[in-house]
C-alpha cells in the first residue's frame, strides 16, 4: 500500500487548512494537509512556487459594504459590486440583463489549488444573464474591503445565443494585505459576440488569485483580455473550452511588474471540436526586480480537425534584475491543423530609440513612447471606447510611476 | 569671416576593430549645399551616423564643430534641437507609434529644449498640413504608424516632411535617392530645394550623379577609403559618372 507522507506545512498552509475545515470542506482540507501548496516541482506552478511565495493568510473575510469609489469608472456602464464576496444590491438592470445570486462557487472542479480554495470557500456567487444586444458595458466590481482578509468571490456570466455584450471585471479594494480568490465562469451561447475583460488592480500589499473559465459554443466570437496590474503576488488561471464549431477566440493579456512584484498568467485553451480558431497575444513588461510569468498551453483534441491557433508572447525587460518567464506549449492530437507559437523577449530596440532621439525627442520620452506602443496592442484590442480608455489609463499610471 | 556651420577636422572613427573614417576634413558654410559621393563602403553613411550621434561609433581622433560648438559632446536629441537633421537611408518602422504623435513629440521636444513654447494642436496641424502639401503627402499616410507599411518612396518623402517641419540648420540626406523612381525623385528633390535657404546648409550623400541634377550642389567631395580625396564644383560629379571611382582611388593611394 502506498502511504503518502504528509509534507511539513508552512504557517500559511496551516491557516488555509484551518479555514477549509471551518468551512466544512473536509476533503479539500485533507488534500492540502497532505500535498501542501504547489512548489516548483509542480509543473503548472513551476515559476510561481506558492509554498515559498505565500507567507501568511489573513482571516476569512467578513461581509462588508463597498467603501470607496470604483477603481475605474466607465461612463455609462452598469455596475454590480461584490464586496468581500457578498453580492451587493444593484440599481435596476438595463434591458437584456438579469441579475441574481446562487449559492457556492461557479468554477468547474479542477486539480488546482486556487480552484479548490474557491470551490470550498465561496459562500454565494453573482449570476448574470445577458440576452440580445446589451447596450451598456457590464462592470463587475469586486472589492476587498476593510482590514486584510481572505476574500473569495464568484460570478457566473451567461450570454444567450445571438447576444452581444462587453463585460469588464475589476478587482480592487482597501490598502491591506488581503488575499483575493476570484472565480469567473463565462458561458457564451451560439453565435454570441462577447468581450470579457478582467483587470486586477488590488493593492500592492495584497495577493490576488483569479480563475476564468470560458465555455465557447458554436459560431461565437469571443475576445478575452486579462490585465495583471495589482497585487505583489498575482496568478490568473484562464481555461477556455471550444465546445461548438465555427467559433473564434482572441485572447489578450498583459502582465506589468515592478520592484519585487510577481505576476503570472497561465492559459489553457482547448479546441475540443472541429473548425474552431484562436489567436493568443500575451505581453509582459518588467522593471525593477519584478518577475512576470506567462504559461500558455493550446490543446487540440483528436477530432478537432481544421483547428487554427496561433499564440504569441512578447516580453519587454526594462531593468537588468527583472525577470520574464515564458512557457508556450502545444499539445495536438488532430492531424489537419494549423498551430503555432512564438516568443520574443528583450530590451527596447536601440535603432528605434536612436531614430526618435535623432528627431529631438529626449531619451526618457522616447522610451515612454516605445513602451506605450508595445502595450497599445493590448489596450487597443477593446472596441468600446470608454473601456479602452480606462485600460490605457492603467498603463499610463504605471508608466508615470517611478520604478 | 563668420564661423562655419559645420567643421569636421581630421575625423577618425572606428566600429569595433575597423577604422572606417581615416581623417575626414570638411567645412560647410551657412547656406551651402555640398554633395558627398563615393562608392559603397567608403564611409559616407558612417559619417552621417556620427554626425547624428548614433552609438557604436568610436571617435578616436579629431573633432566636429557645429556653430563652433563640440557636436560630439551632445546627445542625439540635443543635436536635433541644435539644428542637425539626418534623413535616413533606411527610415525606421516603429509599429504602435502613430506618425502624428511622433511628429508632435519631435517638434515640441525640440522647442522645449530650446526654451520655446510648445505648439498648440491647431498650430501643429497647420504646420503638418503645409509641409505635407509641399511633398504631395496624403493625410491618410500620416494616420498610419510611423513608416509601417510605407513604400520606399513614401518613407523618403516622410523623412523630408520631417525635415520641412523641424526646420533644421543642417540637413544630412543619406542616399535619399535610393529606392526612388524618377517621379518620386522629382517630388522629393523639389521638396528639398524649397527648403534651401541662406541660413540652412545641406550635406547630400549619394553614389549617383542623377540626384545632383535636381539638387544642384555648390561643392562636390569625393570619398574614398574613409577620407575626402577630391573636392570640386558640380562638374566633378559628371566627371565621376564618366570615369567611375577607380581614378580617385589611385589619387588616394598616391
Amino acid at each position: 500500500m502506498h502511504v503518502q507522507t504528509p509534507v511539513r506545512l508552512s504557517a500559511a498552509e496551516e491557516s488555509l487548512v484551518a479555514q477549509l475545515e471551518s468551512a466544512g470542506a473536509k476533503d479539500a482540507a485533507e488534500r492540502l494537509r497532505v500535498v501542501g501548496l504547489p512548489t516548483r516541482r509542480v509543473e503548472t506552478y513551476h515559476y510561481t512556487d506558492l509554498k515559498t511565495l505565500l507567507s501568511a493568510v489573513p482571516p476569512l473575510a467578513a461581509p462588508a459594504n463597498e467603501a470607496s469609489a470604483p477603481a475605474i469608472d466607465i461612463p455609462g456602464a452598469y455596475r454590480i459590486v461584490i464586496a468581500n464576496g457578498v453580492v451587493q444590491s444593484a440599481t435596476t438592470a438595463p434591458a437584456g440583463v438579469i441579475i441574481g445570486k446562487a449559492a457556492g462557487s461557479v468554477l468547474t472542479t479542477r486539480d488546482d489549488v486556487i480552484v479548490r480554495l474557491n470551490a470550498a470557500l465561496v459562500g454565494e456567487s453573482l449570476n448574470v444573464e445577458l440576452a440580445g444586444s446589451v447596450d451598456p458595458v457590464i462592470h463587475i466590481d469586486r472589492r476587498m474591503e476593510g482590514e486584510g482578509a481572505h476574500v473569495q468571490s464568484g460570478a457566473k456570466i451567461h450570454v444567450a445565443s445571438g447576444a452581444s455584450a462587453t463585460i469588464i471585471e475589476t478587482i480592487s479594494g482597501s490598502d491591506a494585505a488581503h488575499i483575493g480568490n476570484a472565480g469567473s465562469y463565462v458561458s457564451v451561447g451560439d453565435g454570441a459576440e462577447v468581450t470579457h475583460i478582467l483587470v486586477d488592480l488590488s493593492a500592492r500589499q495584497a495577493v490576488n488569485f483569479a480563475t476564468v473559465e470560458y465555455r465557447i459554443a458554436a459560431e461565437v466570437k469571443l475576445k478575452s483580455v486579462v490585465i495583471n496590474a495589482g497585487a505583489h503576488l498575482a496568478r490568473v488561471n484562464i481555461f477556455a473550452d471550444f465546445v461548438g464549431e465555427g467559433a473564434h477566440g482572441d485572447f489578450f493579456g498583459l502582465n506589468v511588474v515592478d520592484t519585487d512584484e510577481h505576476r503570472d498568467i497561465t492559459l489553457d485553451v482547448t479546441h475540443g471540436v472541429p473548425n474552431t480558431t484562436s489567436a493568443e497575444l500575451y505581453k509582459q513588461i518588467a522593471r525593477g526586480r519584478g518577475r512576470a510569468v506567462f504559461q500558455g498551453k493550446i490543446n487540440v483534441a483528436m477530432d478537432a480537425q481544421k483547428t487554427d491557433a496561433k499564440m504569441m508572447t512578447q516580453g519587454l525587460m526594462l531593468s537588468d534584475e527583472a525577470e520574464i518567464l515564458t512557457k508556450p506549449e502545444l499539445e495536438i492530437f488532430a492531424d489537419d491543423v494549423v498551430c503555432g507559437h512564438g516568443a520574443t523577449c528583450g530590451d527596447l530596440d536601440d535603432t528605434h530609440l536612436f531614430y526618435l532621439m535623432s528627431r529631438g525627442i529626449s531619451r526618457q520620452e522616447a522610451e515612454t513612447i516605445l513602451i506605450r506602443a508595445f502595450l497599445a496592442e493590448i489596450t487597443d484590442a477593446v472596441e468600446d471606447e470608454y473601456v479602452s480608455e480606462a485600460l490605457s489609463g492603467i498603463v499610463e499610471r504605471w508608466l508615470k510611476k517611478d520604478a | 569671416m563668420s564661423t562655419p556651420l559645420l567643421e569636421i577636422k581630421n575625423l577618425h572613427v572606428r566600429v569595433e576593430d575597423n577604422e572606417i573614417l581615416k581623417g575626414v576634413n570638411l567645412t560647410l558654410n551657412r547656406g551651402e549645399v555640398h554633395a558627398i559621393m563615393g562608392r559603397n563602403g567608403s564611409g559616407k553613411s558612417t559619417l552621417s551616423y556620427v554626425l547624428a550621434g548614433k552609438d557604436d561609433y568610436e571617435v578616436t581622433e579629431g573633432e566636429i564643430l557645429f556653430n563652433g560648438e563640440d557636436l560630439l559632446a551632445m546627445e542625439p536629441d540635443e543635436r536635433a534641437a541644435a539644428g542637425v537633421f539626418l534623413a535616413f537611408q533606411y527610415p525606421i518602422e516603429i509599429p504602435g507609434v502613430s506618425t502624428m504623435t511622433f511628429l508632435k513629440a519631435a517638434i515640441n521636444g525640440q522647442r522645449k529644449a530650446r526654451g520655446e513654447a510648445e505648439l498648440t494642436t491647431p498650430e501643429f496641424m497647420k504646420a503638418v498640413k503645409d509641409a505635407a502639401g509641399l511633398l504631395e503627402i496624403k493625410q491618410d499616410m500620416l494616420k498610419r504608424p510611423l513608416n509601417v507599411g510605407f513604400s520606399g518612396g513614401e518613407k523618403k518623402r516622410a523623412e523630408i516632411l520631417q525635415m520641412a517641419l523641424l526646420q533644421p540648420q543642417l540637413c544630412i540626406l543619406d542616399e535619399t535617392d535610393s529606392g526612388l523612381d524618377i517621379d518620386a525623385l522629382k517630388v522629393v528633390s523639389e521638396g528639398v530645394n524649397k527648403l534651401r535657404s541662406a541660413d540652412r546648409s545641406m550635406l547630400v550623400i549619394t553614389h549617383y550623379q542623377r540626384l545632383l541634377n535636381y539638387i544642384v550642389p555648390d561643392l562636390v567631395h569625393v570619398f574614398s577609403a574613409g577620407r575626402v580625396v577630391e573636392t570640386g564644383d558640380k562638374s566633378l560629379a559628371l566627371e565621376l559618372e564618366a570615369k567611375g571611382y577607380a581614378d580617385f582611388d589611385e589619387t588616394n593611394a598616391a
